[in-house]
């Protein structure tokens, strides 16, 4: 009986500090509700909720407190967003997992040194690429576009890293198998090898749709015209020409934030899995 | 099946996507930056373009802001070692059992929460206290599925900041940190009104004080004396982000890959639960921790930019500039792109020296 105490005790302490934790976002459902002349007021419920908020950001209806509409567009940036996170995820997991295949799978003389090189480069510090990156994207007339906002995240040394630790698990007796019944190093990879590191594509789609999703870097610097904006640059223009709008910032924020929320519900199994390994054994 | 050079040719089909991206955006543009930072190189056409030698690199040991920057940045990572000593209390705390033992009682607790809960929250908001209300009612959610599903459940709650991390979330807590309406100071400001504590609640975001205000640093560090502000708030934020995360997670698959053989040892000497985890989890856990520190020293060296972007365009009087952000405003708003690789490239020098001496005495202290 005392351990059954003390166990409730324990799922006491944690239900507080779980609260606390998430009580910033209860704070901003919250806001993102209210109308502009409760802001200030210290409450976590509007006492008129104002759900016509989210309406005025997605440019459905007046703001109620200017009677104007909003000067900008959120719903392309949320297709922007995904789009982009979307195209560079692909691109990513398709070369991650063929340069891994070479780099496991495939015998050449040379291997371990490029590899080597690869892992080298994971070490160095974005900021140290961002300028030149910046000019070569000058040069290629790319600055402004959405090549330009693809190309440069989808070729991931870490997403190479990631499926070759995967890949390194696989037995080497079905690639004997494999090439004793004829086939080619092609169908091997597409037939064999893919199928068994599913789980490994799983979790770099998650954390390479995540990461790219959130980019806030890059687009911004990109970025010129306000069509080709994506949600976290898109965010800067709640706080900024606008005024301050709070609400609409709050009501953005949480759409912004709600895909994430999603995605991890549905995918946490995965993800843990992912960084465990990434981690790990890294 | 050996190594051979035939093998080359297949190799490359499989590499030849990847390795042409690598090349284009990786090693050229390492390349460039390190070539760059010995010129004039310029975003404005103005500016011709001209070798310079070490001399970007002898006005950056001359920069006063340099410093100032580096401070800064060293200061946002006091928090780090908060955060991982959080992540390693929140993970053994977790990895304990949850579960109820009599499937009765479990549902007899959740049966009792339910109407608890549900009893509690109708009264305060009929009472009129709306807030007290939603907080019961969350409260109430949040320990159902605790109880249903145990530890589980509270992990992938104290995931979703980490999890969410990004401009959004820091957005938002530029809001909770507002000193007149947001959250944090609301809170703050009830608790001085119970205790009867007559004291003003901290600027945050807004004022120049730190808790090591009260050093006697150069006067360009624009120091506010001691007390709370923006620096403490981007802390704040970044252990609210962190604790929660990958780092629990990582300690987690640590905790659960010691072997019980080794707790039952430690009862059967009789250990205290302190010597339990001093003598056996700590050391047991070391590889975990010597991973987390060498990769959170690499991003806090690198860390602040969103902050400063977002929350206080680097301010106020430039206390919360780190030195990514000193390198974006060279290059972006300056145009000066070789001066901003060389102080990319010190910051490089930096983190290679760092991870290079964690590794050494990292390494031994691990083995």
């Amino acid at each position: 009986m005392k351990r059954e105490v003390q166990l409730f005790f324990k799922h006491c302490g944690m239900i507080v500090f779980v609260v606390a934790m998430i009580l910033p976002f209860l704070w901003m459902a919250g806001t993102s509700f209210k109308p502009h002349s409760e802001v200030e007021r210290a409450s976590l419920v509007p006492d008129s909720p104002q759900p016509q908020n989210y309406a005025v950001v997605l440019k459905k209806a007046p703001d109620a407190f200017t009677g104007k509409f909003l000067d900008l567009d959120f719903g392309r940036w949320y297709l922007n967003s995904v789009l982009i996170a979307g195209w560079v995820t692909a691109l990513q997991v398709m070369t991650s997992c063929m340069a891994a295949y070479a780099f496991s799978r495939i015998n050449w003389p040379g291997r371990d040194k490029v590899f080597l090189l690869y892992l080298g480069t994971m070490m160095i510090p974005g900021l140290v690429l961002m300028l030149p990156n910046y000019q070569i994207m000058v040069s290629l007339h790319l600055v402004n576009t959405y090549s330009g906002l693809i190309l440069p995240a989808a070729f991931s040394a870490f997403g190479t890293f990631l499926m070759r630790q995967f890949m390194g698990g696989i037995s080497k007796s079905y690639d004997e198998a494999a090439f004793i019944d004829g086939a080619t190093h092609l169908q091997l990879f597409l037939e064999v090898i893919l199928p068994l590191v599913r789980p490994g594509m799983v979790s770099l789609v998650i954390l390479s749709f995540m990461g790219n999703y959130q980019s806030f870097f890059w687009p911004l610097v990109m970025v010129k015209d306000d069509y080709l904006r994506t949600i976290p640059v898109g965010l800067l223009s709640f706080s900024g020409q606008y005024g301050q709008q709070t609400e609409l910032l709050m009501a953005a924020t949480l759409m912004s934030v709600a895909p994430l929320i999603i995605l991890f519900i549905v995918m946490q199994k995965q993800l843990v899995e992912g960084i465990q390994l990434g981690g790990v054994k890294g | 099946m050996k190594s051979s050079r035939k093998n080359i040719g297949i190799a490359l089909l499989f590499l030849a996507p990847n390795l042409l991206g690598f090349m284009l955006f990786t090693l050229v543009p390492v390349l460039l930056s390190l070539g760059g930072s010995f010129t004039t190189w310029s975003l404005r056409p103005s500016v011709p373009l001209e070798f310079v030698g070490f001399g970007n690199y002898i006005s950056l040991f001359k920069d006063k802001n340099f410093y100032f920057f580096l401070y800064n940045t060293v200061y946002l990572m006091l928090g780090i070692p908060i955060s991982i000593a959080g992540s390693l209390a929140l993970a053994v705390v977790l990895n304990q059992k949850f579960e109820f033992k009599k499937k009765n009682t479990q549902v007899r607790n959740e049966l009792f929460l339910a109407m608890l809960i549900a009893g509690a929250s109708m009264t305060l908001w009929i009472a009129g206290s709306r807030n007290l209300a939603l907080v019961a009612f969350t409260l109430g959610i949040v320990a159902l599925l605790g109880f249903r599903f145990g530890s589980i459940s509270y992990r992938t709650m104290l995931y979703l900041p980490f999890f969410t991390a990004g401009a959004g979330t820091v957005l938002l807590w530029s809001q909770l940190f507002n000193p007149n309406f947001g959250l944090i100071n609301e809170v703050i400001r009830g608790i001085f009104a119970v205790l009867h504590i007559n004291a003003e609640a901290p600027g945050w975001l807004t004022s120049t004080k730190s808790l090591l205000g009260f050093l006697p640093l150069p006067s360009h560090f624009n120091n506010g004396g001691f007390g709370l502000g923006a620096r403490e708030a981007i802390m704040f934020m970044g252990i609210w982000g962190a604790i929660g995360g990958n780092n629990m997670l990582l300690y987690l698959a640590g905790l659960s890959s010691i072997s019980p053989e080794l707790y039952e040892a430690a009862d059967i000497d009789g250990a205290s639960n302190w010597q339990r985890f001093r003598h056996i989890t700590v050391p047991q856990l070391a590889p975990t921790t010597f991973f987390i520190v060498v990769v959170s020293t690499i991003g806090g060296l690198q860390g602040g930019f969103e902050q400063a972007r977002l929350m206080t365009e680097g301010g106020p009087a430039g206390i919360t500039t780190t030195l990514s952000y000193y390198i974006y405003t060279q290059g972006f708003e300056r145009l000066d792109l070789g001066y901003g690789c060389a102080v990319a490239w010190v910051l490089f020098l930096m983190i290679l020296g760092i991870t290079l001496v964690n590794w050494k005495y990292g390494k031994a202290e691990v083995d």
